[in-house]
């Protein structure tokens, strides 16, 4: 995240790009175009105001790196504030957050971050501010609300104890006047601000004509409080000298206790999503024709543009590399943890890490297009997409609540007749007590958790539903190229079996100041053996197509590469090293060979293993030659395997087998295979290589660990679990409560207990499938 | 028992004050970083 330092120097000392941005009413006229473009991503996370002595203030959001400790914010809090023009910094050291209040007349945020640059920090626009603002917004107006009802409750029921153990005629009824007055002074705070959602929420469904779940629980309030109102008024009018204030306060209390949890679930999956897409620098330098450079938003870059990104900064688009080496950490794109190395020619991602060297880029694809782009509304997508069976069940929950309010009004017509004193109790009892909340969370609120889970593992779910189609999986469908070996080579043989020191010293010297594949490849596999440090090369170059080159201390020169190249040509011991696709020589001769071959995913058997534990088919399916995949097959402890099959042939297999009854999960790269990922119950297409939008899979492996897979199978049949726990529970819970409020058994407060109870307890039992499942010991 | 026309409103009132200056704290962002002003103490007072 941290940008290099060269790029700050950079960045600060040209502040004249920046300048008119900052001070839009001095230099606006002199550069109006210059100062639009740039004043426009400026107010993306700055809000003007102007202060009390008439000057010009922003606040920025900016997002800080360099952070190491707690005890930084103070620090970094201190160097801004001795800067003029800062009025006020804060730095919140949990999110890494600094909010800023500055007037640009008198200092530029390029200048600002120049003065951090010395002590190793930095800032970047936060641009994804505005969404965590309404996010906190959101969430203190959700705790104030709950405070509010919860505290008020307290009070409320304190008032109202006294009419509970008192026998009638014991308290005056001046006194008991009084008692109800102070219910209902404290409880409309309740009514008008902690229930108000409620209210807003049922009047919009009311005149949306599609019954939700606010309809009662709004009604239900109302009748209560205006009954208690009445009686408050009145006692011994038409409403009786029943109030059912502390019933509202609890009711209240409880349900949006219940919804704070949720609330506070849906911000983290938010938080996550955010921490994945957040990544992108703020500013670039862009090349221009000419051989100038200017530094320019992330935003303004387009396809076709030439950007330079230095060692250490993150890419800024999806782009082909035109100059320069480095090696890339594309973690967080893919999962993969080791760097990637690129050459002219190879493909950087947008939001890829530049660990070494200066790159030059053709951007080929900015923004919304990009593959990380790609993935975040993948997940935003899963994540808001309401999955078929959940558009059934609102609609059943639309016929299930106006049975509900008949089944109230028809209580109350009753107990009217029976015993008219009860009758406000027995209808606001049915309409607490059977909102389904619970009914209508069991599942979603079970699906969201295991999502969540499983994209921290690197499982990223295109589809809610694809979490129950999981979990009825019988057989499991896998292509080998690219799924079960890994796209990387991988050391087969080598030539002569043992090492001398000296070749071992030599060919890590060399392979190490390489990032071709088969040099990563070769230092993998020579990485457990022990060689003298590698002192002295001198003049190591790397000659494109052939190999490397270079000179030992003691002035022999060593070549690595192509068996041609680095054997001298003079193919005298070609024939001993066979196959070999890389050869180490030492003046003219060869001192060793090695041959790479495809080979097994690092825990691709142990993956097999446990799928099989689990009492799954595994077959193997591949285009490849039959001798390949018979190896692979035998590697991964003996799977059935098919080989040289064409697309069609895997998808009539695939067929086959569900016309056997059989529940398939199909595991392809994403490329070849759409047809099979399509048709199977459930797809899982490994990430790396596909493109997203092409890719028909259910769900995405962005790393390329098999592991994640066993445990996505596992946490479906526990989802599966606790979704059918919890439907039983909501729908067991309503079946003993709906007649105890009819026979008026249940008071309100008791239905509103037992209402929010069961929320809670439904929404706990879905949040254990996200906790327990953090991944373990590799976090 | 008349005191307690005085002691129930007043503690009516003084419910409501405590919910007015609960609000005040959660709007105010209070409760957001509630690690922070632990760690204030550890840090050199150079704002000062």
């Amino acid at each position: 995240m941290l940008p290099a330092p060269a790029a700050i120097a950079s960045a600060g000392a040209p502040g004249a790009d920046a300048a008119p941005a900052n001070r839009p009413g001095l230099d606006a006229s002199l550069t109006r175009s210059a100062a639009r473009d740039a004043a426009q991503p400026l107010d993306a996370f700055t809000e003007w105001r102007t202060a009390a002595d008439g000057t010009r203030l922003g606040r920025s959001r900016l997002k800080l790196s360099g952070m190491h400790c707690a005890a930084c914010a103070g620090l970094i809090e201190a160097m801004l504030q001795a800067q003029p023009g800062v009025r006020w910094a804060q730095v919140n050291a949990a999110t890494q957050a600094l909010t800023l209040d500055w007037a640009p007349g008198a200092i530029t945020l390029d200048e600002l971050r120049h003065s951090l640059a010395g002590a190793g920090y930095d800032f970047a626009p936060d641009l994804a501010g505005p969404a965590r603002d309404l996010r906190r917004r959101e969430h203190r107006q959700a705790l104030w609300r709950w405070f509010a009802a919860g505290f008020l409750m307290m009070q409320v029921m304190m008032l109202a104890w006294p009419s509970y153990v008192a026998a009638p005629g014991e308290i005056p009824p001046d006194q008991a006047a009084l008692l109800r007055w102070g219910q209902w002074v404290l409880t409309l705070p309740v009514m008008l601000l902690s229930a108000g959602p409620f209210f807003r929420a049922a009047l919009l469904q009311l005149r949306t004509r599609r019954l939700g779940m606010d309809v009662p629980v709004a009604l239900g309030l109302a009748v209560a409080f205006v009954a208690g109102s009445g009686a408050t008024l009145d006692p011994g009018g038409p409403f009786g000298h029943e109030v059912y204030f502390d019933s509202i306060t609890m009711f209240v209390s409880f349900l949006l206790g219940a919804r704070y949890l949720e609330l506070r679930a849906r911000h983290r999956a938010a938080e996550a999503l955010e921490q994945a897409a957040d990544v992108l620098p703020g500013k670039v330098e862009r090349l221009r024709p000419g051989g100038m450079t200017e530094w320019v938003e992330t935003g303004q870059l387009a396809p076709g543009d030439l950007v330079r990104v230095a060692a250490g900064q993150r890419i800024p688009a999806d782009a082909r590399v035109e100059g320069g080496r480095g090696a890339v950490d594309e973690s967080l794109l893919t999962g993969e943890s080791r760097p990637v190395s690129k050459a002219p020619g190879d493909e950087v991602l947008a939001g890829s890490l530049n660990l070494a060297g200066v790159l030059t880029l053709r951007v080929v694809r900015t923004g919304e297009s990009t593959r990380l782009a790609g993935i975040g509304q993948l997940m935003a997508q899963a994540f808001q997409d309401r999955p078929a069976t959940l558009r059934m069940a609102d609609r059943v929950a639309g016929w299930f609540l106006a049975a509900v309010l008949m089944l109230a009004a028809a209580a109350a017509l009753v107990w009217q007749l029976l015993d008219p004193s009860k009758a406000v109790a027995v209808a606001v009892s049915v309409l607490i007590v059977t909102c389904p909340c619970a009914l209508s969370l069991a599942a979603p609120a079970a699906w969201v958790a295991a999502a969540g889970s499983l994209a921290r593992r690197g499982l990223l779910l295109a589809r809610l539903e694809a979490i129950e189609a999981l979990s009825q999986v019988d057989r499991i469908v896998v292509d080998k190229t690219g799924t079960l070996t890994d796209p990387a080579p991988r050391m087969s043989r080598q030539w002569p079996l043992t090492l001398d020191a000296g070749a071992t010293a030599a060919a890590k010297a060399l392979a190490g100041a390489s990032r071709h594949p088969l040099s990563r490849a070769l230092m993998t596999a020579l990485e457990r053996l022990a060689a003298p440090m590698a002192e002295a090369w001198t003049s190591i170059e790397e000659l494109s197509g052939r190999g490397l080159r270079g000179v030992d201390a003691e002035g022999r020169e060593w070549r690595l590469g192509s068996p041609r190249w680095a054997s001298g040509e003079t193919a005298s011991r070609l024939d001993a090293i066979g196959d070999a696709q890389i050869v180490l020589s030492c003046e003219g001769v060869v001192r060793a060979a090695w041959t790479f071959d495809e080979a097994l995913r690092e825990g691709a058997a142990a993956a097999l293993g446990a799928w099989r534990a689990m009492g799954m088919e595994i077959d193997l399916l591949s285009g490849d030659a039959p001798a390949r995949v018979a190896a692979i097959a035998e590697c991964a402890g003996g799977l059935r395997w098919r080989a040289a099959a064409s697309p069609e042939a895997k998808l009539d297999h695939v067929a086959a087998l569900q016309a056997r009854g059989h529940r398939v999960l199909m595991i392809g790269d994403g490329i070849n295979d759409a047809p099979v990922l399509a048709r199977a119950q459930v797809s899982i297409a490994m990430g790396q290589g596909a493109d997203l939008a092409k890719a028909r899979a259910d769900a995405l492996l962005l790393s390329d660990r098999l592991d994640a897979i066993t445990a996505a199978l596992r946490l479906a049949r526990r989802t599966r679990r606790v979704v059918r726990q919890n439907l039983a529970w909501s729908a067991l819970y309503n079946a003993v409560c709906v007649p105890m409020a009819l026979a008026g058994w249940l008071p309100p407060w008791a239905a509103g207990l037992g209402m929010a109870m069961s929320s809670l307890l439904v929404v706990g039992n879905a949040a254990r499938l996200g906790r327990e499942t953090a991944p373990d010991g590799d976090r | 028992m008349d005191i307690l026309y005085l002691l129930i409103p007043l503690s009516v009132v003084l419910v409501l004050v405590l919910l007015a200056v609960f609000g005040w704290a959660v709007n105010d962002g209070q409760l957001e970083s509630l690690d922070r002003e632990g760690q204030r103490i550890l840090e050199d007072d150079v704002q000062a």
